[in-house]
C-alpha cells in the first residue's frame, strides 16, 4: 500500500472563525466516537472469526483444465484432484516425506524388511454405509497389480506377494523383498469399494470413504461432489459441496478465476499468472516440491541419439535457465537431474552437472564424429507449454550445430507413442514421480523404468543401481544417499533422459479460501478447507 | 459465339465501354481495398529487407517493449523479434492462401462442369459437396489434421476442401441459368459439342460471381488459417504465422498488449481490404 505524505501547510493560512472552530471540534468529537464504535464492532467480528476459525457451509468450484477420465482412475494422470476428495489413502506424507496416519492408524515393519503390519481405522465407512475393512486394502493392492489398470506403481504393488489378515482391521503384507518406496504406494493407492468397481471405471458411481460423496460426472463439464455427513474425521468437511469444472482453454480458466466462477485452480501456468499476481482477492502459493519436470528424451535405438556423446551434447546445449524463465514463467528450478530440492536424492552438484555450454556441445559432437547433416526429428505434444519448451530446445540445439525438425502431436497420440516406445530420435515432454521416493521414478515412470522405458535404454549398471535403491527398506542415512547417487550418476552419464527444469506446482486460490492442500501425487484434500 | 453475353449496357454513365472488373477497381471502395491489401502483401514480400532479425532467432530478452534494443515492435515470450515474425508471418499466410484458394476454386469449377455433363454425375457431385459442407471449417480442419498431423500441407488441404463446394455450387447455379439462354440453345441446335458449349460459351458468362467469390474466399481463408494456427493444428512452429502469433500473445494481453497488436492489425487490414474489393467487384458486375 502506498503511504501518502501529508500536504504542506499553505504559506498564508486563512484563520478560521470561532464558530467554525467550535463546529469543527464538535464534528471531530462525533467522528472520534463513531470511529471508536466501529472499531469496537470490527474487533468483535475479528474475535469471533479468530475463535471460531472455520465457517461451515458453502460451495467451492475448482477450475480444472483436463476432464476427469474414469478409465484412468488408478493411473497417475493430468487430472487427479478428485482422488482424495472421494477416496482416502492409507497414509499421507508430510512435507519431508514422513508418512502420517490416514486409513492406516499405525504400521510396523519387520526387521528383515519382508513384511509390514498395518493397523487400520475401525471407524470408517464407505459412502453407502458399508464398513471399511482389511479386505478393502487387499482388493486395492491386487487391483493395482492388474496390467489393464496401467498404474505406474504396479511394480511396487507386485512386490506385495501375500496377505495375512488379523481380524477386520489388522493386515500383514508379505513382500518379495524389502521395498524402499512402499509408502509411495500407500500414498498413491486410493481405497475404492470393491463391489462397485465397474461403475467407478465408467464414471457412474464412485463409492469411497472420502470427505465428499460423488454426485455426478458430466463428460466435458466436470464432477460434482457433496458433503459426506458420516466422514470419519468429526465435524469435517466444512464445505457443503465441491465442483470440479472443466475450462479447457487457459484463458477461459483465468477468466473463471477472475470473475469468481471458480475459487481454486492448480492448472494456471506460470505464463498466465501475471494478471492474478496484482489482484488482492487472490493468493498464489508455490509448491517447490515439483509437480513435474521438463525433459528431452532420446531414443537409443535411433541415429544419431544412439550415440552417448550426441545425447550428452544435447544436455550441454540447452539453456535451462531460459526454459524456466520463458516457458515456465519463472515457476521452476533449472536442473540437469530429475530431483526437486525436497527429494532425498537431490544434490546441487547433480543439478548443475550439465549447464548451458554450446562450445562444449560442439566439441563433443566433433570428437564423437556423429553426423549432424540431416535434421533430427524432435517430437512434442502440441500444448502451448510443450511447444514453447520444444522451440527453445530446437533453437539451442541449432546453436550447437544440431538441426532439428519439430514434430507436434496431440496429447493422446503422443501418450500412445510414449507408452509404446515409438518416439522419434528426440522428444520433449514432462515427467512426474521425482517428488516422492527416488526409487519410484526408476521403477514406475515410463521414461525411466529400468525394465522397459520409452528410450529403449537397458544397461546392467542402471538396473543394478535402481534395484539397489528400490530393494531396501526406506532409509535416510549416508548408505541410502549413496544408493540414490548411483541412480543419478547413471542418469546423468547415459543421458537417455535429459532433464531441463523442475516445474513448481502453483496453487491459485481466492483469498477467502483457507485450508486446501495437495498430496505428493496432486490429490486435493479439502478436509479442513472453508470459505472465510 | 465466342464472345461473352453481358446483360450490362455497353456504355455506362457516359464513360467508354470498360470491362466491369476494371471499372470496379476505379471505385473508391476498391481503391481503399487495393491499398490495404497491397500494403500487407508488400510488407510480406519485402520481409527480408524490412527486418534485421531472423524470425526464429531467440534471445534472452523476452517481452521487451517496442523500440528497445533494436526491436521496433519488441520481442515475444521467447525473445524473438516481433516485427520480423509479423512480416514473415504475413508471407506464410499469403503463401498458404494464394495456393489453397485458387486450387479450391479450380477444383470446384471442374466438378461443377463435370456435374453439368450428366444428371447422374450431377447428383454424385452435389451429394459430395453436401458432405464437405456438412462439416464446419474448424471441424474439417481438426479431422484433416488428425490424419495428416499439423503442418503447412494440412492447412492448404483444409482451405482447398472448404472452397471446392463453394465454387462448385456457385458455378453450377450459373450454368443452370446460362444453358437455358437463347445463345446456348442456338449453339446446341447448331451442333456444338457439349464440352465445347460448356467451356467456350457458358463458362465465361458465369465468371462474374466467381471472381467476387474469389475475393470473399481469400477473406475466409485468412480466418481459417488463423484459427488453425491459433488452435495449434496449423503451420508447425517455429515458423511464424498471424494465427500462431496471436495464440502466443494471449497470455500476455494485460502485461504486453503490443505482442498481440501487430497480428491483430494485419488480419484486420487484410480482411477489410479483401472485403472492400469483393464488394466493389460485386456491385460493378451486378449493374
Amino acid at each position: 500500500m502506498r503511504v501518502h505524505a501529508p500536504p504542506a501547510s499553505p504559506a498564508h493560512p486563512q484563520l478560521p472563525s470561532r464558530r467554525a472552530t467550535l463546529r469543527a471540534a464538535g464534528a471531530g468529537a462525533l467522528a472520534l466516537g463513531a470511529t471508536g464504535g466501529l472499531t469496537a464492532c470490527r474487533s468483535a467480528v475479528s474475535v469471533a472469526a479468530g475463535e471460531g476459525g472455520a465457517r461451515r457451509g458453502g460451495s467451492l468450484t475448482v477450475g480444472i483444465h483436463v476432464d476427469f477420465t474414469p478409465a484412468l482412475l488408478f493411473t497417475q494422470s493430468d487430472q487427479a484432484l478428485q482422488q482424495r476428495l472421494i477416496y482416502n489413502t492409507l497414509i499421507r506424507y508430510d512435507e519431508k516425506l514422513r508418512p502420517q496416519p490416514e486409513l492406516a492408524r499405525s504400521w510396523q515393519y519387520a526387521d528383515d524388511g519382508r513384511s509390514i503390519t498395518l493397523k487400520l481405522r475401525d471407524d470408517v465407512t464407505f459412502h453407502d454405509g458399508r464398513a471399511f475393512t482389511a479386505d478393502d486394502v487387499i482388493f486395492a493392492v491386487e487391483n493395482l497389480r492388474k496390467p489393464e489398470r496401467s498404474a505406474q506403481l504396479a511394480s511396487t504393488a507386485r512386490a506385495v506377494t501375500g496377505f495375512q489378515k488379523r481380524g477386520e482391521h489388522e493386515l500383514v503384507l508379505k513382500l518379495a523383498h524389502p521395498v524402499a518406496n512402499l509408502f509411495d504406494l500407500f500414498e498413491f493407492m486410493i481405497i475404492t469399494d470393491r463391489h462397485t468397481l465397474d461403475d467407478a471405471l465408467k464414471g457412474r458411481r464412485l463409492n469411497g470413504t472420502g470427505p465428499f460423496r460423488f454426485d455426478r460426472w458430466r463428460p466435458g463439464t466436470g464432477v460434482r461432489l457433496s458433503r459426506n455427513d458420516r466422514y470419519w474425521i468429526p465435524d469435517r468437511p466444512y464445505l457443503d459441496s465441491v465442483e470440479l469444472r472443466v475450462y479447457s482453454h487457459p484463458d477461459a480458466l483465468l477468466s473463471a478465476l477472475r470473475s469468481g466462477q471458480a475459487q481454486l485452480s492448480y492448472g494456471v501456468s506460470g505464463k498466465h499468472l501475471a494478471p492474478l499476481k496484482a489482484a488482492p482477492n487472490f493468493r498464489i502459493k508455490r509448491y517447490d516440491t515439483g509437480s513435474g519436470a521438463a525433459y528431452v528424451g532420446a531414443s537409443v535405438g535411433t541415429k544419431p541419439s544412439d550415440d552417448k556423446s550426441f545425447r550428452q551434447a544435447v544436455a550441454w546445449a540447452v539453456d535451462r535457465e531460459r526454459v524456466v524463465q520463458q516457458a515456465l514463467g519463472g515457476y521452476g528450478l533449472p536442473s540437469a537431474a530429475p530431483w526437486p530440492r525436497s527429494s532425498p536424492a537431490h544434490t546441487e552438484a547433480d543439478r548443475i552437472h550439465y549447464t548451458h555450454d554450446p562450445g562444449k556441445a560442439r566439441a563433443l559432437l566433433k570428437s564423437s564424429g556423429v553426423s549432424t547433416r540431416t535434421r533430427v526429428p524432435l517430437g512434442h505434444p502440441s500444448q502451448p507449454l510443450h511447444t514453447a519448451i520444444a522451440e527453445i530446445v530446437q533453437y539451442d540445439l541449432e546453436q550447437a550445430g544440431i538441426r532439428t525438425e519439430l514434430q507436434p502431436h496431440d496429447s493422446a497420440t503422443f501418450q500412445k507413442k510414449l507408452i509404446s516406445g515409438t518416439m522419434p530420435a528426440l522428444w520433449v515432454n514432462l515427467h512426474g514421480f521425482a517428488q516422492v521416493h527416488p526409487a519410484t521414478l526408476a521403477v514406475s515412470a515410463y521414461p525411466f523404468n529400468e525394465a522397459k522405458n520409452t528410450s529403449g535404454f537397458r544397461s546392467k549398471a542402471y538396473t543394478d543401481a535402481v534395484r539397489a535403491a528400490w530393494q531396501q527398506r526406506d532409509a535416510d542415512g549416508p548408505a541410502a544417499h549413496a544408493r540414490y547417487q548411483r541412480v543419478s550418476d547413471q542418469l546423468l552419464e547415459e543421458a537417455f533422459i535429459i532433464d531441463l527444469a523442475i516445474q513448481d506446482q502453483v496453487e491459485v486460490a481466492a483469498a477467502r479460501l483457507r485450508g486446501a492442500t495437495l498430496n505428493k501425487f496432486s490429490y486435493l484434500s479439502l478436509d479442513h478447507a472453508y470459505l472465510a | 459465339m465466342t464472345s461473352t453475353v453481358s446483360s450490362a449496357p455497353a456504355v455506362r454513365r457516359g464513360t467508354a465501354a470498360r470491362h466491369p472488373y476494371l471499372a470496379a477497381l476505379t471505385t473508391t471502395r476498391a481503391r481503399i481495398g487495393l491499398v490495404l491489401v497491397g500494403a500487407v502483401v508488400l510488407a510480406g514480400l519485402l520481409a527480408p529487407l524490412l527486418s534485421s532479425h531472423a524470425p526464429t532467432a531467440q534471445s534472452g530478452r523476452a517481452l521487451v517493449p517496442p523500440g528497445t534494443g533494436g526491436h521496433l515492435l519488441g520481442t515475444d515470450d521467447l525473445g524473438r523479434d516481433l516485427l520480423s515474425r509479423l512480416l514473415y508471418g504475413i508471407r506464410t499466410d499469403l503463401e498458404v492462401i494464394a495456393l489453397a484458394v485458387p486450387i479450391g476454386a479450380l477444383l470446384g469449377c471442374a466438378f461443377a462442369l463435370l456435374a453439368a455433363v450428366h444428371p447422374v454425375l450431377d447428383t454424385v457431385v452435389q451429394r459430395a459437396f453436401d458432405l464437405v459442407l456438412a462439416f464446419p471449417g474448424l471441424i474439417l480442419a481438426l479431422a484433416v489434421t488428425a490424419i495428416l498431423g499439423p503442418g503447412r500441407l494440412p492447412v492448404i488441404v483444409v482451405i482447398t476442401l472448404a472452397e471446392i463446394p463453394v465454387f462448385g455450387r456457385q458455378l453450377r447455379a450459373g450454368i443452370l441459368v446460362q444453358r437455358e439462354r437463347d445463345y446456348a440453345v442456338a449453339a446446341r441446335v447448331g451442333g456444338t459439342r457439349r464440352a465445347r458449349l460448356l467451356i467456350r460459351h457458358i463458362l465465361p458468362n458465369c465468371a462474374d460471381p466467381l471472381v467476387v467469390q474469389l475475393a470473399v474466399s481469400l477473406t475466409v481463408a485468412v480466418f481459417l488459417e488463423g484459427a488453425m494456427s491459433f488452435l495449434g493444428v496449423g503451420v508447425r512452429p517455429p515458423e511464424p504465422t498471424l494465427g500462431n502469433s496471436l495464440s502466443q500473445a494471449l497470455p500476455y494481453l494485460s502485461q504486453a498488449p503490443y505482442f498481440a497488436a501487430g497480428p491483430l492489425l494485419i488480419v484486420t487490414l487484410l480482411v477489410l481490404g479483401l472485403s472492400l474489393l469483393s464488394e466493389a467487384l460485386n456491385r460493378e458486375t451486378r449493374r
